[in-house]
């Protein structure tokens, strides 16, 4: 037997990153001016395609609006805040919020955040069949254990529900959520790396087969199959209370859960000091407004189709070219 | 809704087992080492006796049509040429550019139920010969002829060719491999890990190179961490 501990191969969240994020650290510094060398931009790229895509999209409007030398600096979410705090880096294409919230306080003044923000979303889906074939409508329809028992891969009577890779935040807080729901009751929860759960979304789809799992927004799960986010009661910090392993070893029975996560977002959000050095950058990264959809359209561009997050880029820019140039105007 | 034939035909076949269970030691105790079905619902093996799945195959000439191997729809972001593998629903896939996969019917033995992970091919053998475990041994005195391996060829287990799963470098133990017994197909039987019948594992053989990316679901569940 062995451990599916697998080192991620992508990091949708920083949160979630810890060991990539110690080997994308080691990973190269070009130029290495920094940003005080006005024509050039250090773009971090932290692991994941959708904002390894859009900060080849800002390097490309930098170096066509401005006549910048984009320099991509490959780093972890926790390092790349470390590196604009520090003046090592300028921008920062994808910022997971509630993630990052507490890292982002850390770095306190020295970065700031875009108003303008792409909904992001945590919760359970279920595939089209699940819907068609159950009836499931809610997180709640889980503690039900005829429905719970579609879900069954193992023939002992209980649904399997995957809840996101073990070194991930937010699987600590499903384990809290199917607890305090009750569906820890009818669904084994799985824990394991993500390209296995997704292949058994594939599967289960294949063969017309209801699948629930643990899911997030914008992702390109939701363009490869016909997915439902189930429903759940809106975020109530009074029922949401998560204690961290590390502080307590009772932490689960200690935490509470009883809603559906708290809003997620992602932004792009730079060194607060571009604002004065290099306004017109500063404002460019302000206005840029991106949908789910495209979001999700890069995900799919890179982890599907197989192309380079710099020809994702590029391709996305030539069909949003009406859109881009009203982030000028 | 293919898929739901293979659990029905598991489950009754899993309940002529159960009877053959009960029957006796004799006949069924010989053939123990072929002839265990899981029983997931007691969480063990049984005794099995396989001769209704052997009855089918001579019967048709082959396995139920689903495990036949068939070019399917599959939409997925594996990349061409990856193998996953659904040992709940008895099928490997071989993932094919545009959203299509080969689908091969698949049998799945006592070391291939109850783990899953990301592996992948690090030895690919022709005709393997096989060493029974010491365990087996044990539990079967007749397999000690073969204490020091077992030729490749048409009665071995590992049947026509083996393809051995590594994980970051290190060989897991566990095979997709062939079969001498091409009616096991479509069940959970105690011998083997992963098995095709020849045609098809010699067809799937010719198809991938070391350093396939194997993803095997979650079946059984025992490797995810149940929380």
């Amino acid at each position: 037997m062995f451990r599916i501990d697998l080192a991620l191969k992508r990091g949708f969240r920083s949160g979630r990153m810890g060991a990539l994020r110690s080997v994308v650290a080691a990973a190269t510094l070009l130029g290495g001016a920094g940003a005080a060398c006005a024509a050039e931009v250090i773009v971090g790229l932290t692991a994941w395609p959708s904002a390894q895509v859009t900060g080849h999209i800002i390097g490309e409007l930098a170096a066509e609006k401005f006549g910048d030398t984009p320099v991509f600096l490959e780093r972890g979410s926790v390092g790349l805040l470390t590196a604009i705090a520090k003046g090592e880096a300028d921008i920062y294409p994808e910022l997971w919020s509630p993630n990052l919230d507490a890292a982002v306080q850390r770095v306190g003044g020295s970065l700031t955040i875009s108003p303008r923000s792409v909904a992001g979303h945590q919760g359970i889906c279920a595939t089209s069949a699940a819907v068609r074939q159950t009836g499931i409508r809610s997180v709640a329809d889980l503690t039900k254990p005829e429905i719970a028992a579609a879900f069954d891969t193992d023939d002992d009577g209980r649904g399997e529900l995957w809840i996101g890779d073990g070194s991930w935040f937010s699987s600590n807080v499903e384990r809290v959520r199917a607890r305090s729901i009750g569906y820890d009751q009818t669904m084994q929860l799985l824990e394991g790396a993500e390209a296995v759960a997704m292949a058994a979304v594939d599967a289960g789809s294949a063969l017309d087969r209801p699948v629930v799992f643990y899911c997030y927004s914008p992702h390109h799960v939701f363009v490869l199959h016909d997915i439902v986010v189930l429903e759940e009661p809106a975020y109530d910090a009074a029922r949401w209370s998560i204690v961290a392993p590390a502080d307590d070893k009772d932490w689960l029975a200690h935490s509470r859960a009883e809603t559906g996560w708290d809003k997620s977002s992602l932004s792009i959000a730079f060194a607060t000091r571009l604002t004065t050095e290099r306004p017109e950058l500063a404002e460019m990264l302000a206005r840029m407004q991106f949908e789910p959809g495209d979001i999700a359209a890069m995900s799919y561009a890179v982890e599907v189709d197989g192309k380079s997050p710099e020809a994702a880029a590029e391709e996305w820019l030539a069909a949003n070219r009406a859109r881009v140039e009203g982030w000028f105007k | 809704m293919s898929g739901g034939v293979s659990r029905r035909r598991l489950l009754a076949l899993a309940g002529a087992g159960l009877a053959a269970g009960l029957v006796g030691a004799g006949p069924a105790r010989a053939q123990a080492v072929y002839s265990q079905i899981y029983d997931a619902k007691r969480k063990k093996w049984i005794d099995y006796d396989p001769s209704r799945a052997q009855q089918y195959y001579q019967a048709y000439g082959s396995v139920p049509a689903e495990f036949k191997r068939q070019l399917v729809p599959f939409r997925t972001a594996e990349k061409p040429g990856t193998i996953i593998i659904d040992g709940d629903r008895h099928f490997l896939y071989l993932v094919q550019p545009d959203f299509k996969a080969i689908r091969y019917g698949i049998g799945v033995g006592r070391d291939g139920f109850g783990w899953a992970g990301i592996v992948s091919i690090g030895r690919m053998v022709e005709w393997p010969s096989w060493t029974p475990p010491p365990e087996m041994i044990a539990r079967d005195p007749r397999s000690a002829q073969w204490a020091n391996g077992m030729p490749g060829g048409p009665d071995n287990p590992l049947g026509a060719r083996a393809m051995y799963l590594y994980e970051g470098g290190k060989d897991t133990i566990y095979r997709i491999h062939g079969t001498a017994e091409p009616w096991s197909i479509g069940l959970n039987i105690s011998s083997g890990c992963i098995r095709l019948n020849n045609d098809d594992v010699t067809d799937l053989y010719s198809r991938v190179a070391i350093k396939t990316k194997v993803i095997v679901l979650m079946s059984g569940a025992a490797l995810y961490r149940g929380v």
